[in-house]
């Protein structure tokens, strides 16, 4: 049955949602644009730089895919705002990430479920490559 | 040449950045929530899980598989858990099911909440939607086509 009581519980998850959001991609956001202005996030850049020309992205955004998939996907957006990252690039992290994310917390439920996690961690990450590979590529 | 930091631009990137973004994600979050829970309201997850059941046979699952993988793909893990273990315990679906079902949500699940967060950083909506769902059959089929499932296909969970 659909009523006004629908209406006002997607509302409140809506905002719940946004506020947990928040609580994570503040944080991040500042942090990265911290690092911006400092020479730290140039020097990781830089050692991620020939990894990440794979997958068509910045040495920079290799912090968004590390906080993706070992933290979670909050903090990875947190990130990939603060960097600035062109429409196609953000299209080809947006894909990596939403295939591997959170691997140490969602590799434990699939455990739990009776399914091995390193490998579901490992079938995830090959994905991801590859389909960063691609959308390099075809886009 | 790394010099000391110039503070004033940097609140003020920071105090931008953050409420530009965060409107962005309330205002396409809030929006599909709403529209999440209209849908499970108007309980059209059961009608669609219905019609696509028999399309399950391709991965060789049975039709009660259809409404937790659905649940999942929708709406996420954590939701989408309470679905899965209830059909568990219920004895309805088989060790094959519940194996495939992880198998293909772990690449794709929380389809509308993840997209829309990404979509408000500029993301193209069908290109990770369609990304994501062409790799998660591709590899549920490859792995229900594996001995291993085969040979474990008599176990109930």
């Amino acid at each position: 049955m659909l009523t006004g009581q629908t209406i006002r519980r997607g509302f409140l998850k809506g905002v719940s949602v946004t506020w947990e959001l928040a609580k994570v991609v503040v944080p991040v956001y500042v942090l990265v644009t911290f690092l911006k202005h400092t020479p730290a996030l140039k020097y990781v850049a830089g050692i991620f730089e020939p990894a990440m020309r794979l997958v068509g992205l910045p040495g920079e955004a290799s912090i968004a895919v590390v906080l993706g998939m070992l933290a979670n996907l909050y903090a990875a957006l947190g990130a990939i705002a603060s960097l600035n990252l062109s429409p196609k690039e953000t299209t080809i992290i947006a894909l990596m990430l939403l295939i591997c994310h959170s691997l140490p917390m969602e590799t434990a439920v699939a455990q739990r479920a009776g399914v091995s996690g390193a490998l579901m961690a490992l079938i995830r990450l090959a994905l991801s490559v590859m389909a960063g590979i691609f959308l390099n590529i075809a886009l | 040449m790394w010099g000391p930091l110039d503070w004033g631009p940097f609140i003020l990137e920071v105090g931008r950045g953050i409420a530009f973004n965060l409107l962005i994600m309330a205002s396409i979050i809030i929006p599909i929530m709403i529209l999440l829970e209209i849908a499970r309201d108007l309980k059209l997850l059961d009608r669609f899980s219905k019609k696509m059941a028999p399309g399950l046979k391709i991965f060789g699952m049975s039709p009660e598989a259809s409404f937790p993988l659905l649940t999942g793909f929708f709406f996420g893990i954590s939701y989408g858990a309470g679905v899965i273990i209830e059909a568990a315990r219920s004895g309805r679906i088989s060790w094959k099911d519940m194996f495939l079902i992880n198998v293909f949500l772990s690449v794709c699940h929380a389809v509308i909440e993840d997209t829309a967060l990404f979509i408000a950083l500029g993301a193209d909506p069908l290109v990770i939607v369609a990304g994501r769902l062409v790799l998660a059959l591709a590899v549920t089929y490859l792995v229900s086509c594996t001995k291993y499932v085969a040979m474990n296909d008599r176990k109930r969970c």
